[in-house]
């Protein structure tokens, strides 16, 4: 297992800063859900068939794992604190687990939220702090999982890989039409402690897997270089606006623009300022005999010194409940390229996976889970390594999850 | 477009042996009458959900019972019942019987409230004593919706899924006939109508929405997950 050099005393501060805001909310009484916390405990069993090292080893490979790194596992366990500071003003904490990294627990996210009681029709909602812009469709669920599948799609990989909004964000929205059918939402952000977002997606690749980034993590690239993918170094505040139309509870649309407003002539290292802006763009719909399409899609640029990337991805799945069962399949489409002084550009990732997974809530607290996965993709990396140019990782994963509260259901 | 038929006097003369008790108004023994509305929309379906109600001309009735007190619960992160009919001056409790909190508001002219309905805790029923439409929200569930509509008149009912409603007990005299529902801007609703009734007397109605409905409110996201994030 890597271990990345960090400076110990100040990583590990949010940890037991969130550790003992969790252990004293469990002393709590639990007569009312002003402070909530909710640990889940998973333990999964991963086998991984590819001929790549994983990224988070500094290899190809697109998966959290790969065949030295299978079998059993924590990983995906979590503690959640919500809380309720006064009627409008609430506070939301998320310690995950990443046990390859010397700070093991860290906060995923971390922000006070502000609803002030509506006077009007128009609702506003404001959030201070480090928390996930509201991209993703799938990624609904305690802790930012997936309800849908264990791994998340390419797109809402790489938001959980190096894309936070450690900032403000201020949402206006209202219903309007007869029963309040259509629902509008728009928002926008300003932000810092973003600048090398893009370095890992262009060193790496897409990927596919459910591996959150810490506020205070770090991420590796290949030969054994690490870097903080939350971190600010020119000085320059990032923004991203965007909106949300609904009708009722069956249609959802969302678009997001978003431009981290780096300076790519900033910090001579890979993992220091990107200049990254991207669309982003989601839809939710229920079709007729309960099936559900979510489907996202990205395009942007990143841009550090002289290497100017291109990437774009989508994907759709489709989802049915059956009772406490719910079984989908996603497909995902990516690519990367840079373009070349002369004109032109060179590929650098394209490619495109399968997920398919069932999940069994046996009850509110008990969740099975089996996933497996098949991703594709063409890289002229694979062939410098001496792989074959298009290179097959397939995965499976079996899951049992158990939720902990001081709730009493 | 509000259609009526008269029912027969030989009828009516049947009926009448058999409605509810006789009563009395200004020293006078009258029989109540009875309305039954059947509720579709333009294209022949049953509308249920549908608020009917009657409001007696003049201030010759004094069989005004007192009002009640309603109740408006949170059940399921929704309101139940999503519409709720009460005579103004009546008042309404929100016991919450959901697992989690809610915080209920609402900036209708009607009533101007915000009550933070915390689990584990308990508030006084509200008094609604102006006439209107209050429109209910929860602060912290962006997704609930609900009406409290408030008539000055103890003569209202609700139609049900098979589009069809009765108004019983009713004095003789005129009534202005009103109905409302959410699925219609209240441009697009029928206008009021005006009847008069008689001793005992049998009234058939038939209220057709020549206006596309929206969709009834719902918390049904068909195959999607519940948020919970």
């Amino acid at each position: 297992m890597q271990t990345c050099q960090t400076n110990r005393s100040l990583r590990t501060h949010p940890c037991l800063a969130g550790l003992l805001l969790c252990l004293w909310t469990l002393s709590a009484p639990a007569e009312n859900d002003a402070h909530v916390l909710t640990a889940g405990i998973e333990g999964s069993f991963v086998q991984t068939s590819t001929p790549l090292t994983s990224w988070l080893e500094g290899g190809l490979g697109k998966l959290r794992n790969d065949e030295n790194t299978d079998g059993l596992s924590l990983y995906h366990s979590f503690m959640n604190y919500s809380g309720r500071l006064t009627p409008t003003l609430n506070v939301k904490a998320t310690l995950i687990y990443n046990p390859e990294q010397s700070n093991g627990l860290d906060l995923s996210e971390a922000f006070l939220e502000f609803r002030p009681v509506p006077r009007t029709a128009w609702r506003a909602r404001f959030r201070v702090g480090a928390f996930y812009p509201h991209i993703t469709m799938e990624n609904i669920d305690v802790a930012w999982t997936n309800p849908y599948t264990l791994s998340s799609s390419t797109i809402n990989t790489w938001l959980a890989e190096e894309v936070r909004t450690i900032g403000l964000e201020s949402r206006f929205g209202r219903n309007f039409g007869a029963n309040g059918q259509h629902g509008l939402n728009v928002e926008g952000a300003i932000y810092w402690l973003n600048d090398p977002t893009g370095a890992l997606l262009s060193a790496k690749g897409w990927s596919l897997h459910d591996r959150q980034t810490g506020i205070t993590g770090e991420l590796p690239l290949r030969f054994g270089t690490t870097f903080e993918p939350f971190k600010e170094l020119d000085h320059r505040a990032g923004y991203y606006v965007g909106g949300e139309y609904r009708y009722g509870k069956r249609l959802t649309f969302r678009y997001h623009h978003y431009n981290n407003h780096g300076d790519p002539t900033q910090g001579p290292d890979w993992g220091d300022t990107w200049q990254t802006f991207f669309d982003a763009a989601g839809l939710q719909l229920s079709l007729p005999w309960d099936v559900g399409l979510i489907s996202q899609w990205i395009d942007g640029r990143t841009i550090w010194q002289g290497f100017d990337a291109g990437f774009d991805a989508w994907s759709t799945l489709l989802t049915r409940p059956f009772g406490k069962h719910r079984v989908s399949i996603r497909y995902d489409d990516f690519y990367l390229d840079q373009a070349l002084m002369g004109g032109g550009v060179q590929e650098l990732d394209r490619g495109s996976a399968w997920t398919v997974a069932w999940l069994f809530h046996h009850s509110q607290k008990l969740r099975f889970a089996l996933e497996w996965l098949e991703i594709e993709s063409t890289r002229p990396q694979f062939v410098s390594a001496g792989f074959p140019a298009t290179v097959a990782e397939t995965q499976i994963i079996v899951s049992v999850r158990y939720l902990l509260s001081n709730q009493p259901n | 477009m509000v259609t009526m038929r008269r029912l027969s006097t030989a009828s009516i003369a049947a009926i009448a042996a058999m409605v509810a008790t006789p009563c009395v108004i200004a020293g006078e023994l009258w029989q109540p009458a009875r309305l039954t509305v059947e509720v579709t929309d333009r294209d022949g379906q049953p509308v249920g959900d549908v608020v009917i109600y009657a409001t007696k001309n003049g201030a010759d009735d004094d069989r005004q019972p007192h009002p009640a007190t309603a109740i408006m619960d949170q059940i399921g992160t929704a309101f139940v019942p999503h519409i709720l009919v009460i005579q103004v001056g009546s008042l309404v409790e929100f016991p919450n019987s959901d697992s989690i909190s809610h915080h209920v508001y609402s900036f209708s002219e009607a009533k101007s409230l915000e009550l933070p309905l915390y689990r584990g805790t308990t508030h006084p029923p509200l008094i609604f004593d102006v006439p209107g439409l209050v429109i209910l929200g929860c602060n912290i569930h962006d997704e609930m919706l609900g009406y409290i509509l408030v008539v000055d008149t103890p003569y209202f009912s609700q139609s049900n899924v098979n589009g069809q409603t009765e108004l019983v007990g009713l004095a003789p005299g005129d009534y202005s006939i009103q109905v409302w529902t959410p699925r219609l801007r209240e441009n697009s609703l029928p206008p009021e109508l005006q009847i008069s009734l008689i001793d005992a007397e049998e009234r058939q109605m038939r209220v057709r929405f020549t206006e596309k409905l929206s969709p009834p409110h719902t918390s049904d996201r068909g195959g999607l997950s519940r948020p919970v994030y």
